[in-house]
């Protein structure tokens, strides 16, 4: 057997045959070449069609777009100056940004600490806590947005906190929610660090925080980077609390966009050409993100399998 | 042979899945040390930090655990817009809200909705993103621009996603055009009795590229000699796929099977947005109609009610995932088996 040329590879290297090599090329194939091109054709129009259409649809005209026209009949970009009044994204823009950010920093922040002594100490509950963290990423948001909406005005009834209609009731609320999660994604990168490196700065003195610090926290951004971008798109994603909690001056993107979709039910033609900008300027932070980041992200993904 | 081979293929489905994970880490980490390598063993139990739990677990208290449960002693109260203001001394009902919501209610045909419609999207985007994952295993020029292009369905927000795909299947609009230059008239996507399958093909085209992410994951765990052996065996492409390579899938496959099923009885997004409150009776799944009983009938308690019936639902799948995942010794939620 020709073994020699043949790389073994161990489990934990990637999937990319040697480059050059037409020989590796043939043993890999997985699929005939006309069935791979027809799968790629078909699942990339599956998915460019659709985009693309939402592009061209943002500088359509709304008749035109109700008529259903692909192509423009004519071409303005009056909508992405419109949309900032008309559908609120000015101050529903912020107000995502705000949250979410907000989210992001805090929830990384935590979930590193939580994380590290989950990994790195054994107490009573350690278990518990691992499953729990697992369980409550699958707890269906509408059980909870009622028994937290109620919370929350009682908590300006007994207690004469105004929660209900701030952005603060929101940050709350989505910084708990991705907490499970966030914890998750630093559970599993904190496991793949060497330990060496944290007992020998214990033998040298360090205190747990030190060791945190100095040592956990320069390792392990990539992983934090990850936990904090999924905390910013649970708060960026989310329509179900914020549109319960939130009034028209703390509205994040989603609901703004939401409600202003519901409101063209009915009468003349729908702005459809600003529902389509809207949706484009509230996609495009996320997707730049993911495009960023994907090496790390889709690890991420699949670590935990959650959006 | 025959057990030897099955044996390998069991275990590298299993380092696939937790390799999966793993990779969350940094490509660059060494030690790939498989799920039953022994390591907890170095576990302080000196000088713990615990102090460290307690912004987090405060916060779950707060804002999941009491919640949840004033959930439940909600449900056996007769909540109303004008209890829910003093919501403590509302008047308790015991288990009525319940046998309201099993007996004259929509919810159980909400539950064969929701099962439903998870079940068929997920039947449909099985076999996508396998077809996606094969096809994009082997190196080819531009192969990372496909790649990228597959995850937009599931990077873009889900409502966004809802917003683009009510606009495109308007009466008349870009969908019922492109249809009809081929004869096709399929009537009112957002009104009747076809909003059903309306939800299930945009959940379709919102989640496959997470099965597609999945399965490469578990693609990744191939071994070389494996390829190799099937060359020389010289097995055609359909044989290599159904007999070497598809087993090393089911692990990461029962696992997406698990939470993408999970997401979609969980998905209230979609179908919010997709086609409004009050939802046709026929997209009426449990998270829209647990909110439509709070926030549009304000039948608060038997919201309630509703919510915990569901989490009973959810509580099915949730537990064999968390039976399936070793939490400790595997580096990931892989799947145990």
């Amino acid at each position: 057997m020709s073994t020699s040329t043949a790389t073994r590879r161990s489990p934990g290297t990637t999937d990319i045959p040697r480059p050059g090599s037409k020989r590796q090329h043939e043993v890999l194939r997985l699929l005939p070449g006309p069935l791979l091109t027809i799968i790629l054709l078909f699942l990339g129009a599956l998915v460019l069609i659709p985009v693309l259409y939402i592009f061209l649809a943002s500088v359509n005209s709304d008749i035109g777009v109700a008529n259903g026209e692909f192509w423009p009949s004519s071409f303005s970009l009056d909508n992405y100056s419109k949309i900032w009044t008309s559908v609120g994204l000015a101050t529903g823009l912020a107000n995502s940004v705000l949250v979410a950010g907000a989210t992001a920093v805090v929830s990384a922040a935590l979930s590193v600490s939580t994380a590290f002594v989950l990994v790195r100490y054994s107490f009573r509950g350690r278990l518990t806590i691992l499953r729990g963290l697992l369980a409550l990423q699958s707890v269906p948001g509408t059980l909870m947005v009622l028994p937290v909406f109620v919370l929350f005005s009682s908590a300006s009834t007994y207690l004469g906190i105004q929660v209900i209609g701030t952005q603060w009731g929101l940050f709350v609320t989505y910084l708990t929610f991705a907490m499970p999660f966030s914890t998750w994604v630093m559970v599993t990168y904190l496991r793949g660090l060497p330990k060496e490196l944290e007992e020998a700065a214990k033998i040298d003195g360090a205190s747990n925080l030190g060791v945190l610090f100095k040592i956990i926290l320069p390792l392990s951004w990539p992983g934090i980077v990850v936990s904090g971008i999924f905390a910013f798109l649970l708060g960026w994603n989310d329509v179900l609390f914020a549109s319960v909690m939130t009034r028209p001056e703390s509205q994040t993107a989603a609901v703004a966009l939401q409600i202003f979709g519901a409101s063209q039910e009915g009468g003349a033609i729908p702005f459809y050409g600003q529902m389509m900008a809207a949706a484009l300027v509230c996609a495009a932070p996320v997707v730049i993100l993911y495009l960023i980041f994907q090496r790390y992200l889709v690890g991420g993904l699949t670590a935990g399998g959650v959006k | 042979m025959s057990t030897d081979a099955s044996n390998e293929v069991r275990l590298a489905a299993e380092s696939a899945a937790s390799r999966a994970a793993h990779s969350a880490a940094d490509a660059s980490s060494q030690e790939p040390s498989g799920p039953s390598s022994p390591r907890r063993k170095g576990l302080s139990e000196r000088n713990r930090p615990l102090w460290m739990l307690i912004p987090g677990g405060v916060l779950m208290i707060i804002i999941i655990v009491v919640p949840l449960l004033l959930g439940i002693f909600m449900s056996t109260l007769n909540l109303d817009q004008y209890t829910l203001r003093k919501w403590v001394s509302a008047p308790f009902i015991g288990v009525e809200n319940f046998v309201e919501a099993m007996t004259s209610s929509p919810l159980l045909h909400s539950v064969w909705l929701s099962v439903s419609y998870s079940l068929l999207a997920m039947v449909v985007t099985l076999p996508l993103g396998i077809a996606a994952a094969v096809a994009t295993q082997n190196a080819f020029k531009g192969r990372a621009v496909i790649r990228s292009i597959f995850l937009i369905p599931y990077v873009l927000p889900s409502f966004v996603v809802a917003t683009v795909w009510r606009t495109m299947l308007q009466p008349d609009g870009i969908v019922d055009k492109a249809l009809g230059t081929v004869g096709i008239d399929v009537g009112l996507w957002l009104n009747g009795p076809q909003t059903f399958w309306t939800l299930v093909l945009v959940q379709i085209w919102a989640s496959w590229p997470f099965i597609y992410l999945l399965a490469l994951s578990g693609l990744q765990a191939v071994d070389h000699e494996v390829h190799e052996a099937s060359a020389l065996d010289g097995a055609l492409w359909w044989n290599k796929l159904r007999y070497v390579v598809f087993p090393y899938l089911k692990g990461p496959l029962s696992l997406a099977f698990l939470i993408g099923m999970l997401h979609h009885i969980n998905n209230f997004t979609l179908p919010f947005v997709l086609f409004g409150v009050p939802a046709p009776a026929d997209v009426e799944v449990l998270p829209i109609l647990t909110y439509v009983t709070s926030f549009q009938s304000f039948r608060f308690g038997l919201s309630a009610a509703m919510a915990f019936i569901s989490l009973v639902l959810i509580a099915i799948p949730l537990f064999v995932y968390l039976r399936a995942v070793k939490l400790d010794d595997a580096e990931s939620p892989g799947a145990k088996k």
